[in-house]
């Protein structure tokens, strides 16, 4: 008996450094992860339970809850919470729509098809910054933009879009960088169709419209909702192109910009900035707990 | 209720010279089962797939009904049709999956219901009608689209070798309760396999296709009594027809080394015509025994089924070595190594330089 707990033992034993042969080569990684993220977080979560401002110096005091009770006060937050939904919510539907129909377009076969889906994808390769300033300064640009180009030609008055649509001038320059990225994934499930069920659907009598709504649409909801789940975590973080495009103002203010506003921009509220962040950090938490589970399902919807 | 008509027609996949169907012609006549078969690359899955409405017709018509459908798309064509690996709708329950093709005719959902609940009952998906197909096993979602099928009446049945990913066993179930339910049903069915045995147990009738080109067409029986070429002689039949290169025509009748064999009236005749030359002999397994007297050889393999076992032997031929299978009893003393004697007693085949049979 006692030989079959030492086995035991040893098959234990071997097992434990069998995982800590595949873990090791993570280590390192993991270690600088944690330094880089976790240590940072872990210090805002301190610092939002203070009041600290550094310009000029001032002593930080512990205030306990103060700084999140003040969140719900604060008109400017509450605003800003509101912009970010706006912007986040129309930005990935609009750009998973149209993502959706270019991918429909692009999953025929026709000639130059590789030469079209090649220059779909660019926006997505180009830096935010970048695109934020293109399209600032070449499209809405009320002299040298395009769009002004246009109606001036065209014989209407020119606009200033960013001034009039703060939101919406942003939310255009988020759609057109993220359309790419929804069209590769709802392609993704369109090839990855089988096409013997498609066939079984034309045989079993259907129009091209009862086989996109009863058929592909329901078999591509999982990338749908993975295009959804992304796009969410990206862009509820959206700092550079508020930054470049309108430097924040009433209604184009989303809450990662209101931190930056808070304290390195020109605030120093460290103290209450890091409560927002904090706040941030626990909506992207809950949007990606949502999302992860979506994801799992995916894949267990792959298994046969 | 309907019959089948193929008119010369071929099928060339774009960016190809070589038809994937040639010049096919094919009488369906109504209630038939007709088995297509032949190896991969033979065009069987095309030719039905033509018929489906799912491969353009490059040359020639299909008519169902002497209704030309050459240009009619598969939704207008009223056929069912069973797919390989089943194509069921992931989304759907086995109900909605089987009611699909109804609603798609605007049929009422009471009558809907009814009639998945009649094909639900033939083929024993009472109990899982509200599943996803997911959740079933490879036989009840081979029912299933099966079902799908049954429940809009066609005019004709198409089935794309529907048996292929069902284990050994459930396969020669399923076999021959398809066969059954298509017999009483009474629907011309196309039924397309790449396995010879599954063609013969189950059609009708048998289409024999190579390189896209039809080979022959008939009863099981026939096929396998007057293969009309080579190729059909080597891929009907299993264990397969032993087919032996030897020196034949005229007067003298064929011989196997010092073994002089027998041949149809027939065959004979004609081969008494011919001018002496290389023809190849087919002799079933069956048609050989081992005996005290015949060609000498030497036992390499015995395979033993239980009510037969079939014998290779090694024989000595025109300085070469030959392997012949030789159909034994199932409780046969034979072992490898030993010695023996075959001998023949069934009609010989005979088959020309260019593979057609001698010999109606």
């Amino acid at each position: 008996m006692s030989q079959q707990t030492d086995r035991a033992e040893q098959v234990k034993r071997l097992q434990r450094r069998e995982g800590w042969r595949r873990r090791l080569p993570l280590v390192p990684a993991l270690l600088f992860t944690i330094v880089v993220t976790q240590v940072p977080f872990i210090l805002s979560l301190w610092y939002s339970l203070t009041e600290w401002k550094i310009v000029p110096p001032e002593p930080r005091n512990f205030i306990g809850f103060d700084n999140y009770v003040d969140l719900l006060d604060n008109r400017f937050f509450r605003e800003a919470v509101w912009t970010s939904v706006w912007m986040t919510v129309s930005a990935v539907l609009l750009s998973l729509l149209l993502g959706t129909l270019l991918a429909i377009l692009l999953d025929r076969k026709f000639f130059g098809q590789g030469f079209v889906r090649t220059l779909l994808i660019t926006p997505f390769l180009i830096m935010p910054v970048v695109a934020g300033l293109v399209w600032k300064t070449q499209v809405f640009n009320s002299s040298f933009g395009v769009l002004n180009w246009l109606l001036d030609s065209l014989g209407f008055e020119r606009i200033e879009f960013v001034t009039r649509w703060p939101l919406w001038s942003i939310v255009s320059v988020l759609v057109w960088q993220w359309t790419p990225f929804m069209m590769l994934i709802v392609l993704a499930g369109l090839q990855g169709q089988d096409q013997s069920v498609l066939e079984a659907a034309r045989v079993d009598g259907a129009s091209s419209r009862a086989m996109f709504f009863q058929i592909t649409l329901p078999q591509l909801r999982p990338y749908l909702e993975l295009g959804i789940l992304l796009g969410s975590i990206y862009l509820i973080q959206v700092f550079d192109y508020v930054d470049v495009i309108t430097g924040g103002g009433p209604d184009s203010t989303n809450v990662p910009y209101f931190v930056f506003q808070r304290s390195i921009g020109g605030g120093w509220q460290f103290g209450q900035a890091s409560a927002y962040s904090i706040v941030v950090v626990i909506a992207s938490i809950v949007i990606a707990t949502f999302g992860l589970r979506v994801l799992s399902n995916l894949l267990e919807g792959e298994k046969p | 209720m309907a019959e089948v008509r193929y008119e010369n027609a071929s099928r060339i996949y774009p960016g190809t010279d070589i038809p994937a169907v040639e010049s096919l012609n094919l009488d369906i006549p109504d209630g038939e089962l007709l088995v297509l078969v032949g190896p991969s690359g033979s065009g069987k899955s095309t030719a039905l797939r033509m018929l489906a409405g799912l491969e353009f017709v490059d040359e020639g018509s299909v008519y169902i009904n002497s209704e030309d459908v050459t240009l009619t798309p598969p939704q207008d064509r009223d056929i069912a049709m069973v797919f390989q690996n089943y194509a069921l709708y992931p989304n759907m329950t086995v109900q909605a999956n089987m009611g699909f093709a109804l609603k798609q005719q605007g049929v009422a959902k009471p009558e809907r219901a009814e009639r998945v609940q009649e094909a639900a009952r033939i083929l024993d998906l009472e109990p899982y009608l509200d599943r996803k197909p997911k959740n079933l096993s490879g036989g009840q979602r081979q029912r299933v689209a099966m079902g799908r099928a049954i429940v809009r009446r066609p005019q004709v049945f198409l089935m794309d070798e529907p048996l292929s990913n069902l284990d050994a066993k459930l396969r020669v179930q399923t076999r021959t309760e398809l066969a059954d339910l298509q017999a009483r049903l009474g629907v011309t069915t196309v039924y397309v396999t790449h396995d010879q045995v599954e063609a013969m147990t189950m059609g009708h009738r048998v289409a024999v296709l190579k390189d896209g080109i039809l080979q022959q067409v008939d009863r099981p029986r026939t096929l396998y009594s007057r293969p009309v070429n080579l190729f059909v002689a080597g891929f009907i039949g299993s264990p397969a027809m032993n087919l032996v290169e030897a020196e034949a025509g005229g007067p003298d009748g064929v011989r196997l080394g010092t073994l002089a064999l027998p041949l149809d009236e027939q065959v004979a005749h004609e081969l008494a015509a011919r001018e002496p030359g290389t023809y190849t002999l087919g002799v079933r397994p069956e048609h050989l025994q081992l005996a005290s007297e015949g060609i000498a050889g030497e036992v390499t393999v015995v395979e033993e089924l239980g009510s037969e076992s079939y014998v290779h032997v090694a024989v000595e031929h025109q300085g070469g070595s030959l392997l012949l299978v030789v159909r034994a009893e199932g409780e046969t003393m034979t072992q490898r190594g030993d010695n023996v004697q075959v001998s023949c007693r069934g009609p010989v085949h005979v088959f020309a330089s260019n593979g057609e049979r001698i010999g109606a």
